[in-house]
């Protein structure tokens, strides 16, 4: 008896693997780390500087983070393709098209918004398109080609411009100033983004990852490998040049060096984000999510003003989420083998309901801090650091008044409805996934769900006097 | 290369061959001595040691062709088709030089000179060599390719700039090699059991200032040193326990650590003073000795870091060819599964080549502290791909079990004497990292191409 269920729960794990696998990705379960960091952090940085839920906030932080994003984004197919392809050259790939768009712009060559963009997706393909030639002909390691290409591209971007300068296209300099939230910059992360998800619903996409995962495999069974490793270099190219001119947009100018920074944080953005550098597996939700908390990070951290040591707190704390993130994905197999229906979905329904708590806790509830005083933490001249500001800080308390306590007493019913709402959510998924098998589960989770609504349906009654029940009527 | 066995044997056309060429050589030597106005005594061995490096050379080429000749078998397509298949990387290599060349001498007034047309001989002379020759050697090709293509570029560098093969520059070519040696002895460890240490630029710049603000606060050179290559010890340990389950992003592990650990040491460094990052004070004069351009080690006029540098190599190489860890080290390289087996212990293996990578970053730290003379965190940055390069360029696998020290050892001397020949030049330092960067594919190429897939099912 004892055995046979064992059997049975065997079998089931592997079918949930396989299904999982079928789905392409879709109930990864490593997104469970960047998914729990991600709300983590949005969490802090808005109790830290509450205006970053401003139409303002949100509009510069989308122009600052896009760059990144996209160059996250254009190091996942190449990374897919196996041979543990990491692009260490996209950074001065993204500094190559920025300086060479801006110099030809500046002569006068390319003007028009449509030729700028086939300038900088074609030039960013064709860069690929040679790398692919290199690493499927010359049968070199790519990263030794990523390599010999930071080295080139980040030469010859000093040639090219050898100080920061130049002017970015008019049209492209207003994009940058970050005062909306529907600005172009986000049209191109959407576009980008909704292009990943239709390619990723391919069978070629398919083919890419069998590739990346086993090469002989996909050779044997007929997968193309030569067109599907020069197609993922091609899309990968073409990211990048949506990259360069996200970048070009946010700096409004040439640099030739600044564009070489972002190999660093692309790669670990992408590492962050649950892609595995040894192929096979990466995914652009988990992209976005890795590219926004590096951001996020960046962003918690300029709120503290650390004075002098800033720029070392940065790095500091970039290297050690890095590494304890890294950390927590060994402990997934574990988590795998008690919660096998873990959505990555409902995860982040669930989460973001408590962070839409905490945003609207951080903006009404306590006594907004003065934005001058937050713009002057941000940006403002670096003062002597005070020991005390380390260890407290993150820990202020606002207290609350009579206002505040009322205010509180009326967001209830919203919080508990919300929770409710997560609650019968996660049991109606539970009796869902377990309903075609015979066990006590799925009737368990009915029952639970029903005890839950019972409770609540008591509660209820029980504060029918209060004004509070209306609300919890509408949301039934 | 295998010199064992009976000495090979040549036909009499050959050997007066040889000899005719090896007396001209010899005797275009003793002219040029002459018109130098050298002492005799110096042509004359100059001369007998010319004429026994050829004929030796002669007879072991010469005789490796032979040996080979005589176990092939007859009867394959046809001899042009033969020639063509095996030697068509040569071929395009001679023409693209060829090309390359051509398009310079049309487009530079200047270009064409007596001295560019003997460095395109030495090129071409390289690329035909490492074809043909290349493929006699089974175990240690690139170190033989290694070496020719940096006595090519030391011969082209001495021909076409002034005091290339001085003393002086020989020095500080040397002196900068064994920096990048010394911080390079962790990558080749690292990369035999096929992993990678980015953290090496980080802990050399934390060491670096470690170091300084140690001293700065009145401990004694000696003990602040103890206690830097300590700590550097401990943040390898520290990266091996963490990268040892996560061998597959071992790249990112490690430089995690790296940006935590120059963060951290910055933050130390840097409560209660000014000047952010970076820390002031005077470095003892032995130190300074150690590493600075005109130090001498035991009277002798070179910095002992060539010295150091050169027992570092000595008991590396030796002790990974002869001794039992080395082997173990190549076992567990080639083969994780077979070397479980008969009981060599992986993770203990893994851990130490990450501590000693810290240890040797941390040296490499503490000695550009004697050359620099004031702490600077960015020290270490050019390391970063340096040391990889220096790994790749020699012929070190990154996949792990082939390769070793003294490859490293190769790639490290090219990459400094085509750096210290780039600027020789007069070329700019981007300039500089642009050809660096498209040379080093090409070298790659020349013997660290992987089969093709149809190959390996």
């Amino acid at each position: 008896m004892n055995k046979a269920l064992t059997n049975t729960r065997t079998e089931t794990v592997s079918d949930r693997a396989v299904a999982g696998q079928a789905q392409g990705g879709r109930a990864n379960p490593f997104l469970l780390v960047p998914i729990t960091m991600f709300f983590a952090l949005l969490g802090l940085a808005v109790l830290r500087a509450p205006n970053l839920m401003s139409s303002n906030g949100i509009g510069s932080a989308i122009i600052v983070a896009t760059p990144l994003i996209l160059a996250t984004y254009a190091l996942m197919a190449s990374v897919i393709s196996g041979r543990g392809t990491v692009d260490l050259s996209i950074g001065p790939l993204i500094g190559f098209i920025n300086v060479t768009l801006i110099q030809l712009h500046g002569a006068g060559v390319i003007a028009s918004p449509i030729t700028i963009f086939v300038y900088a997706i074609l030039t960013g393909a064709l860069y690929q398109f040679i790398f692919a030639l290199i690493v499927i002909y010359v049968r070199v390691q790519p990263i030794i080609v990523s390599l010999s290409g930071y080295l080139a591209l980040s030469g010859i971007n000093l040639v090219i411009l050898p100080r920061p300068g130049g002017m970015a296209p008019q049209f492209m300099a207003d994009w940058g100033l970050g005062t909306t939230i529907f600005s172009p910059v986000l049209a191109i992360l959407v576009l980008a983004t909704i292009a990943w998800g239709l390619f990723s619903r391919t069978a070629f996409f398919t083919h890419l990852r069998l590739m990346g995962s086993d090469e002989r495999a996909a050779y044997t069974s007929g997968v193309p490998i030569t067109v599907v490793r020069i197609g993922a270099h091609l899309i990968s190219g073409a990211f990048a040049g949506l990259a360069a001119i996200a970048f070009t947009a946010l700096i409004s100018s040439g640099d030739p060096s600044q564009g070489t920074t972002y190999t660093l944080i692309a790669v670990t953005a992408l590492v962050l984000g649950g892609a595995s550098l040894a192929g096979g597996r990466a995914s652009a939700f988990g992209s976005f999510l890795g590219a926004a908390n590096l951001y996020l990070i960046t962003f918690v951290l300029a709120t503290f003003n650390f004075g002098a040591v800033q720029s070392f707190v940065t790095n500091l704390a970039y290297g050690s989420i890095l590494v304890i993130s890294l950390l927590l994905t060994l402990i997934i197999p574990f988590i795998q083998r008690h919660i096998h229906n873990f959505s990555p979905l409902l995860y982040f329904v669930a989460l973001s309901v408590v962070a839409l708590g905490v945003i609207l806790h951080a903006t009404n509830d306590s006594p907004v801090r003065d934005p001058a005083e937050v713009e002057a933490s941000v940006t403002g001249p670096l003062a002597p650091i005070a020991p005390e500001a380390l260890y407290v800080a993150p820990l202020e308390v606002a207290r609350p008044d009579a206002q505040t306590i009322a205010l509180r007493n009326q967001a209830a019913p919203f919080v508990f409805a919300a929770l409710l709402l997560a609650v019968i959510a996660f049991f109606v998924r539970t009796a869902f996934n377990q309903s075609d098998r015979r066990r006590i589960a799925p009737v368990a989770a009915v029952v639970i769900t029903l005890m839950v609504l019972l409770g609540a349906w008591l509660m209820r009654e029980g504060a029918a006097a209060g004004t509070a029940g209306v609300e919890v009527e509408d949301l039934r | 290369m295998s010199m064992t066995g009976s000495t090979p044997r040549l036909g009499l056309p050959a050997t007066i061959l040889g000899l005719a060429i090896g007396l001209v050589l010899t005797v275009v030597g003793v002219v040029f001595g002459f018109m130098q106005g050298l002492s005799v005594q110096m042509i004359i061995l100059a001369a007998i040691a010319t004429m026994a490096a050829f004929t030796w050379g002669w007879r072991f080429v010469l005789g490796q062709f032979e040996r080979e000749k005589a176990g092939e078998t007859e009867g394959q397509p046809s001899e042009l088709r033969q020639v063509w298949q095996q030697f068509r990387p040569a071929i395009y290599g001679f023409l693209v030089i060829c090309g390359i060349f051509l398009a310079l001498s049309l487009t530079i007034e200047t270009f064409f000179n007596i001295w560019n047309v003997i460095s395109l001989i030495i090129l071409l002379t390289i690329v035909v060599l490492t074809r043909t020759l290349g493929r006699f050697f089974q175990e240690n090709r690139s170190a033989f390719i290694g070496i020719m293509v940096l006595s090519g570029l030391f011969s082209i560098g001495a021909m076409n700039i002034e005091g290339f093969a001085s003393g002086s520059n020989i020095r500080s070519m040397l002196l900068f090699a064994s920096f990048l040696g010394i911080a390079s002895v962790g990558q080749t460890l690292v990369a035999l059991l096929g992993g990678l240490d980015l953290s090496i630029p980080f802990i050399i710049g934390a060491a670096n200032v470690g170091l300084m603000y140690l001293i700065a606060l009145g401990l004694p050179p000696w003990l602040a040193m103890l206690i830097v290559l300590a700590a550097g010890i401990l943040l390898g340990l520290i990266n091996g326990f963490l990268s040892f389950r996560l061998q597959g992003q071992a790249l990112i592990v490690t430089l995690g650590t790296g940006f935590a650990i120059s963060g951290g040491v910055q933050i130390l460094t840097s409560i209660g003073t000014a000047y952010g990052g970076n820390v002031f004070g005077t470095v003892p004069d032995w130190l300074s000795n150690l590493a600075a351009m005109n130090g001498t080690t035991f009277g002798l006029p070179f910095p002992p870091v060539i010295a150091i540098w050169a027992v570092v190599g000595v008991v590396l190489i030796a002790g990974m060819r002869y001794t039992v860890y080395g082997r173990f080290l190549y076992a567990l390289g080639v083969n994780r599964t077979s070397a479980k087996r008969v009981m060599i212990s992986e993770p203990v293996y893994w851990v130490m080549m990450y501590a000693l990578s810290g240890f040797f970053a941390a040296l490499t730290g503490c000695l550009l502290l004697g050359w620099s003379g004031g702490g600077f965190i960015s020290v270490g940055d050019q390391y970063l791909f340096l040391t990889l390069a220096a790994v790749v360029v020699g012929g070190t696998s990154l996949i792990g079990g082939q390769g070793g020290y003294g490859f490293t050892v190769i790639g490290v001397l090219v990459l400094q004497v085509l750096s210290s020949f780039l600027v020789g030049i007069g070329l700019d330092f981007e300039w500089q990292q642009f050809i660096f960067g498209l040379l080093i594919l090409p070298m790659v190429a020349l013997y660290a191409r992987s089969p093709h897939i149809r190959t390996q099912i």
